[in-house]
């Protein structure tokens, strides 16, 4: 059933106006309104072109294009194109902010922020860094590494090139750029699907890229197109080992399932899944007014990284202290939230189903606390245990413990950054919270930022992305 | 001869409200076999006066609605447009936090029932309450009739309604069937009932009412071989889930759980041939067959198998579906499979809409092949994100539905729902005046799809329940 995407004559009865949203493929921009499609966040009506599905396919009897480009020249395109993306006369961007604001969910200022903090990704020591920490030796991107192991057997190693889909997530542009620098540096093949949620970042970056040199092999490499996630008319061709080594998707549950029924021999999943985040808040917050002031500022910054639309934001802190001390730094942590979201300009309303549950919880005052309103505009819950809904848009569950240790059984294979104060008691945790199925845990205040080059989602990306390839050459004489 | 409208007719007690009320004049109505043929117009002031009468009675004595009131600043209901924030999302019959059902705390699962209800819920003695299904047979006792929705993967909803409800479930379910049928309640059918039925008080009301006016005394009403499905075996289920979520789910757990639904699944898979054989064995006479597509269309393939066709049933045959596909693969051709089967006339196929936050029908016209608005349902068509009244439009137009169903007594009247209904206030081509809602009924979750994919998320998206 496709009842949303449908071709475009029954759209000259849509009252709305329609953005259009093109596709680049391998340098070229195509241009067209073929098909239109929905984009859930805003309700707002895209169109696109007709897409040909023997373009974005690459045969596998031609070597990718960038296979004998060196690391350091791509690095430096990439660099290059960070000065673009960051451009304000770049028109590409600021046309692509112009239309990302009439689909993304999050306020102007929001995106804008993000495009640009997203380019800074693009920094020579940063890419270094990430194919230096996800490979031995980054010399196997380049050439074949000759190895000999201890018998005298001879061989060379290189890290191929590998044919990859992103199945890209909309909620950030950060991941966009990302995918493109990392999909580049291990030389891939790539075809970039949309999201309905940002179908234009990718293109418009692509387009900045093809103005620097539209025959570099790089730009030769990328293709960036829309169709709806499960869409039978083109997953089940296109998701084939003929075609492509590796699937990078992100998120979870239908998008995942999708993608599932056609993994098999030659055609993997590397996964970034859908994640949680949490605090941990210890007693020592209650010390001083100061402290307490200070853990709750801090908090408050975790629980609106991207407004609390991205993965690393909190939305779960677990406070050590009685009910007393855990209400005043609610009071606080509210007042805080309010004060970001107020800030942002982000006022939009929670989600009927949300302020429903919420509403209920107001009514059973006692054993809940509730400091703010249902509006949008910032508001904590506190329980003796995590709520049941997903808290998002400015919400953050307070969930009281008498000691930390009893938040740790809280922790689960869906949480993924752990912000911690005091700093000092993190190793006290970190063994168990790993084992629970965590992935980071982090200066409270800062699960934002991470050491260049660290492992993301528990495990160095690049390292599977790459299609190991071996030349065995005999015995040493 | 006994028409069903004569037998309401007989029990005045069923309509609700004061007497002379506005309330009053519409559920009096439930008997009128031209109740559905009404200008809605002409009605608005005396449906909007009847919704004030319930808000008045209601403030004080369902917290949501004192809470929704004060939030929106109403104090009296003027016009349809201030019903809007009084409408209660399907979502706030499953606001209660799950972990109380998981943990069994009765006390405080009854203290959030009290929320929503009418009727004083009184305090649960947890030492006293062995599971779910004794907790809901205590709330019996005290008048609170709870049918729970059967989420298998996620919260079930809790809709408690009142003695009155269920009075009037027994009594509108059927006369809508028969309105909209056109089969006369006259005992002279047997019943075949094709599906598992989830016990809650609704379904055991509604069943009853429908054996007494449609079963033939002569022969004992078809029992399906199923174990018939409690809410503490829906519990169980989601329960599990929730555990496996959060990682203390032994596989041991898991393992059980499996059995029992291999168990269920072995038993729905000889139930197909059992039913087949009673149903063949019982072709001449006059049949009423009730049940789920995917269940009727296995049955009737059994019987096409076992040799039998339309042309050894009876031609009088009827038949009620309920609910859509629910994600079943059939052949494109199951409906007209089945009909041919049992030999069952087009007139004689009844169809309705309804939802379980409401407790009447409205069932669907022979002629016109639309659904019928009785009178003390009062139709709200908002806008997709359910938070504005469309204007009333001439001919057909299109939105979200929401309803009042000025006949619940044991909670609000008002709900918005997640389907996308096209309306018509103007005559439907069966002749009858009331308004109408097309056949084509869609909830606007299936339409968005889940194209959205995003890094944040929750351990839901790493549940993979038992088969």
């Amino acid at each position: 059933m496709n009842l949303v995407t449908e071709l475009n004559k029954a759209t000259a009865d849509l009252a709305e106006p329609v953005v259009s949203a093109p596709f680049f493929v391998r340098g070229k921009l195509l241009e067209g309104q073929d098909v239109t499609h929905r984009s859930r966040d805003l309700g707002v009506t895209f169109a696109t072109p007709k897409l040909d599905l023997d373009q974005v396919v690459h045969p596998r009897t031609e070597v990718p294009p960038l296979l004998n480009v060196p690391l350091a020249e791509i690095i430096d395109f990439l660099v290059e194109l960070g000065e673009r993306i960051k451009d304000p006369s770049n028109p590409f961007m600021q046309e692509c902010i112009d239309r990302m604001c009439s689909t993304h969910i999050l306020p102007r200022s929001v995106v804008e922020n993000s495009a640009r903090h997203a380019a800074g990704y693009l920094d020579k020591r940063t890419l270094m860094a990430e194919v230096e920490q996800n490979f031995p030796d980054p010399k196997a991107l380049d050439t074949w590494v000759p190895k000999q192991d201890y018998t005298g057997r001879k061989s060379f190693v290189r890290a191929f090139a590998p044919r990859l889909i992103h199945v890209l997530p909309g909620n950030s542009p950060g991941v966009v750029v990302k995918s493109i620098a990392q999909g580049a540096m291990v030389k891939a093949v790539n075809l970039f699907k949309m999201s309905s949620a940002d179908p234009f970042t990718m293109v418009a970056i692509l387009r900045s890229m093809a103005e620097i040199d539209p025959n570099h092999p790089m730009v030769q490499s990328m293709s960036a197109v829309y169709w709806r996630g499960g869409d039978n008319s083109v997953e089940p061709i296109l998701y084939r080992p003929q075609y492509f080594d590796k699937i990078v998707a992100w998120g979870g549950g239908d998008a995942i399932n999708n993608v599932i029924k056609y993994l098999g021999p030659g055609f993997q999943l590397v996964s970034f899944d859908p994640k949680t985040s949490i605090s941990m808040v210890g007693k020592e917050a209650h010390a001083s007014e100061e402290t307490l002031d200070l853990a709750a500022d801090l908090a408050s910054g975790d629980v609106m990284i991207l407004n609390q639309e991205a993965c690393v934001a909190s939305r779960f802190i677990y406070a050590e202290g009685d009910q007393e001390q855990v209400d005043r730094f609610c009071a606080k942590l509210q007042k805080r939230i309010a004060e970001r979201a107020a800030a942002s300009g982000d006022i939009r309303p929670l989600d009927m189903d949300l302020k429903e549950q919420i509403e209920t919880l107001m009514m059973m005052d006692d054993e809940y606390g509730v400091w703010g309103k249902a509006d949008g505009k910032g508001l904590v819950i506190r329980s003796e245990e995590p709520v049941d809904f997903h808290p998002i848009n400015k919400v953050a569950n307070v969930v009281r413990v008498d000691r930390l240790d009893d938040a740790v059984k809280y922790i689960n294979v869906a949480t993924q950054t752990v912000g911690f104060y005091p700093f000092d008691r993190m190793a006290d945790y970190r063994d168990r919270l790993a084992s629970g199925g965590a992935q980071r845990i982090v200066h409270l205040g800062e699960a934002g930022p991470s050491t260049i080059g660290n492992p993301h989602d528990a495990m160095y990306a690049l390292h599977r992305f790459v299609h190991w390839m071996a030349h065995e050459d005999g015995v040493e004489a | 001869m006994s028409t069903l409208a004569e037998d309401v007719a007989a029990t005045p007690e069923v309509a609700r409200g004061e007497a002379g009320s506005a309330v009053e004049k519409l559920t009096g109505q439930v008997a009128d076999p031209n109740r559905y043929d009404y200008s809605a117009e002409e009605l608005r002031a005396t449906q909007i006066a009847a919704i004030n009468e319930r808000f008045q009675d209601r403030k004080d004595r369902i917290k949501l609605l004192g809470h929704r009131a004060e939030e929106a600043n109403i104090s009296e209901v003027r016009s349809l447009e201030d019903v809007v924030p009084l409408l209660f999302p399907h979502t706030a019959y499953k606001s209660y936090p799950e972990n109380w059902l998981m943990e069994e705390r009765w006390d405080r699962l009854g203290k959030w029932l009290d929320t929503v209800s009418t009727h004083r819920v009184p305090p649960q003695d947890k030492s006293q309450i062995k599971d779910v299904d004794d907790w809901l047979a205590n709330l019996e006792k005290s008048g609170h009739f709870v049918s729970c929705s059967s989420g298998t993967t996620g919260k079930s909803a809790m809709l408690v309604a009142s003695q009155k409800d269920m009075d009037w479930c027994k009594v509108e379910a059927v006369a809508a069937y028969s309105w909209g049928s056109g089969v006369k309640p006259l005992r002279d059918r047997r019943m075949f009932g094709l599906a598992a039925i989830a016990v809650v008080p609704r379904n055991m009301a509604t069943g009853e009412a429908y054996t007494a006016a449609l079963q033939d005394p002569k022969f004992e009403r078809f029992h399906y071989p199923v174990p018939p499905i409690t809410v503490g075996s829906l519990t169980e289920m989601v329960v599990l889930r929730k555990k496996i979520a959060d990682g203390t789910a032994s596989p041991s757990d898991i393992e059980k759980m499996e059995r029992i639904s291999a168990e269920r699944q072995k038993a729905v898979d000889d139930a197909v041939g059992i039913t087949a054989d009673a149903l063949i064995e019982a072709r001449h006479d006059k049949l009423h067959v009730t049940g789920l597509w995917a269940g009727l269309y296995n049955v009737a393939k059994a019987v096409r198998d076992k040799g039998y066709s339309g042309k050894d049933f009876n031609p009088e045959n009827s038949i009620y579906v309920g609910g859509g596909l629910k994600r079943a693969k059939l052949p494109d051709d199951y409906r007209e499979f089945v009909y041919e089967t049992f030999n069952i006339q087009p007139e004689r196929n009844y169809q309705n809409y309804s939802m379980q936050e409401l407790q009447s029908g409205m069932p669907r016209c022979q002629k016109g092949g639309r659904y019928h608005v009785p009178p003390w349902v009062v139709p709200l068509i908002l806008n997709k994100e359910g938070d504005a009244l469309l204007p009333i439009q001439d001919g057909e137009y299109e939105g979200r539905a929401a309803f009042f169903d000025l006949s619940l007594d044991g909670r609000w009247g008002g709900v918005i729902s997640g389907d996308k209904i096209s309306i018509d206030y103007s005559p439907c081509a069966c002749g009858v005046k009331g308004p109408t809602i097309r056949d084509n009924i869609v909830r606007y979750a299936d339409l968005e799809g889940d194209d959205k994919i995003g890094c944040a998320g929750t351990v839901d998206a790493y549940v993979r329940g038992v088969s």
